[in-house]
């Protein structure tokens, strides 16, 4: 039976372990070994949505594991753009690939395709709901820096409301059992009320505020967003927010020793360059990471057992 | 009022369908509900209000002269006024009876609020929400994953 990876919603703990777990391996193995592992089997990229970090590590992982790659990196360049449906694109392409992996800005995309495909389908994001090989790449990275996800304080900071990776990955740290969470977020981008819920009364602290640099000084992972322009359907409501909070080194002089910052990725003026050579700086190793978890995901998806 | 008078009010009907157990003051709600459906436009029906219930006190009572309740009538029915207890009746006879709770599964029946969901761009697939609790007072979209009251959800009918 195919597997696809669709949301955070839809995976146990063990599940979550595992493709941790496969990373581990992949990343331990050479890359001549690596490349003997998906010779002849092509993945298909259909990104009806900008993307430079997502796209290419999964295509650089899939030429890795020594497969190719077929696919289009903006809508414009399709059928679509002729009156073609989502579905009757999604029909086509499975014609030319083994698995298929979809980034596009409508919610629940990704699920429909892969109600509609024979194909294995790996969500690249669907508007702001699910990212989940991000959120996977982000549990990674913490599990690699920190030695331990479950426990950990959390504090996020930007646009909680419309960011997917966000979304994604505070309901994944909540099965993983991390309860204490630091909210920063404008006024009108804050994390909507169903996020936070839970069938465990008391077990789970999320905490509102303003403050910077209290959220700064708990926490054990910052985990910075973009307020993304792409998102707002009124550009007057931008302007009021952009640059609501902007991380500068010193602001972490108050922060855990261990402490890291990480971000999704693109920045644009949420993390000054000054932040960049702080100990505290995990974004870069965050996106290295990319390439090894979507090479566990791929392998697993296409049935290769580690 | 005794069972004797509800008798005399409401008779009892050879073929057709009975949805009893409807909380008093909710049966007009459930005749509104039917008659959005094209094909139950010309049906005859009968309502009843404020009848002695043991089970509720008072309740309403309807009688559908037709064989066959199409299931999602059932369903929007069952989500709007749960609890109700829909009976077949043949040869004067009850044939077979339900009492109708919201389904865990909701098909094509509620429009998401979500606009930028993808059952608003591809209407064709049709949409799909889940109950998050036994009552269904709150369902997700199997699609955008939004969770809803159900009560600010629009039904729309095919």
């Amino acid at each position: 039976m195919k597997k696809d990876l669709i949301s955070m919603e839809d995976l146990s703990i063990q599940e979550i372990t595992d493709y941790l777990t496969a990373a581990v391996k992949v990343e331990a193995m050479p890359l001549n070994e690596r490349v003997q592992f998906l010779p002849g089997r092509i993945m298909a990229t259909l990104f009806f949505e900008p993307s430079t970090r997502t796209r290419l590590s999964f295509e650089s992982a899939m030429h890795q594991l020594g497969g190719s790659v077929i696919g289009f990196a903006e809508q414009s360049a399709t059928s679509v753009s002729k009156g073609e449906s989502f579905t009757d694109t999604i029909h086509t392409v499975e014609n030319y690939s083994d698995i298929l992996v979809i980034r596009h800005p409508g919610e629940g995309t990704a699920r429909l395709a892969a109600k509609e495909s024979h194909l294995p389908v790996l969500n690249a994001g669907d508007g702001s709901n699910q990212h989940p090989s991000q959120t996977l790449l982000d549990l990674y990275t913490i599990q690699k820096d920190l030695g331990k996800i479950e426990g950990i304080k959390m504090a996020f900071i930007g646009d909680l409301k419309y960011s997917r990776t966000v979304h994604s990955l505070i309901r994944a740290l909540m099965k993983l059992n991390v309860t204490d969470f630091t909210l920063v977020a404008p006024e009108s981008l804050r994390l909507q009320k169903y996020f936070m819920s839970n069938d465990e009364p008391g077990k789970y602290q999320f905490k509102e505020t303003d403050d910077i640099e209290e959220a700064i000084k708990n926490c054990d992972v910052l985990y910075m967003t973009r307020i993304q322009r792409e998102r707002f359907p009124d550009l007057v409501e931008y302007e009021k927010v952009k640059d609501s909070y902007v991380l500068t080194a010193s602001m972490l002089k108050e922060a855990k020793e261990h402490a890291r910052v990480l971000h999704p990725l693109p920045r644009v003026r949420e993390i000054a360059y000054d932040v960049d050579k702080t100990k505290h700086a995990g974004y870069f190793p965050q996106m290295k990471n990319g390439v090894i978890i979507r090479q566990a995901i791929l392998l697993k998806h296409l049935g290769v057992q580690l | 009022m005794s069972n004797n008078n509800e008798m005399l009010l409401i008779p009892k009907i050879e073929l057709g369908i009975v949805i009893d157990h409807i909380p008093a003051g909710q049966g007009p709600k459930i005749l509104d509900i039917i008659f959005q459906y094209e094909e139950m436009k010309d049906v005859p029906v009968t309502l009843g209000l404020n009848y002695t219930s043991k089970k509720l006190g008072k309740k309403d009572l309807i009688k559908l002269q037709m064989d066959y309740l199409a299931p999602e009538i059932i369903q929007h029915i069952s989500i709007m006024v749960p609890g109700v207890t829909v009976k077949a009746v043949k040869d004067y006879k009850v044939h077979s009876k339900v009492v109708v709770h919201p389904p865990k599964e909701i098909k094509n029946l509620l429009e998401c609020k979500n606009p930028n969901c993808i059952t608003n761009s591809e209407a064709h697939i049709g949409t799909l929400f889940t109950a998050i609790d036994d009552s269904a007072k709150q369902v997700k979209c199997y699609y955008c994953e939004r969770i809803f009251a159900l009560d600010e959800l629009d039904v729309v009918i095919p």
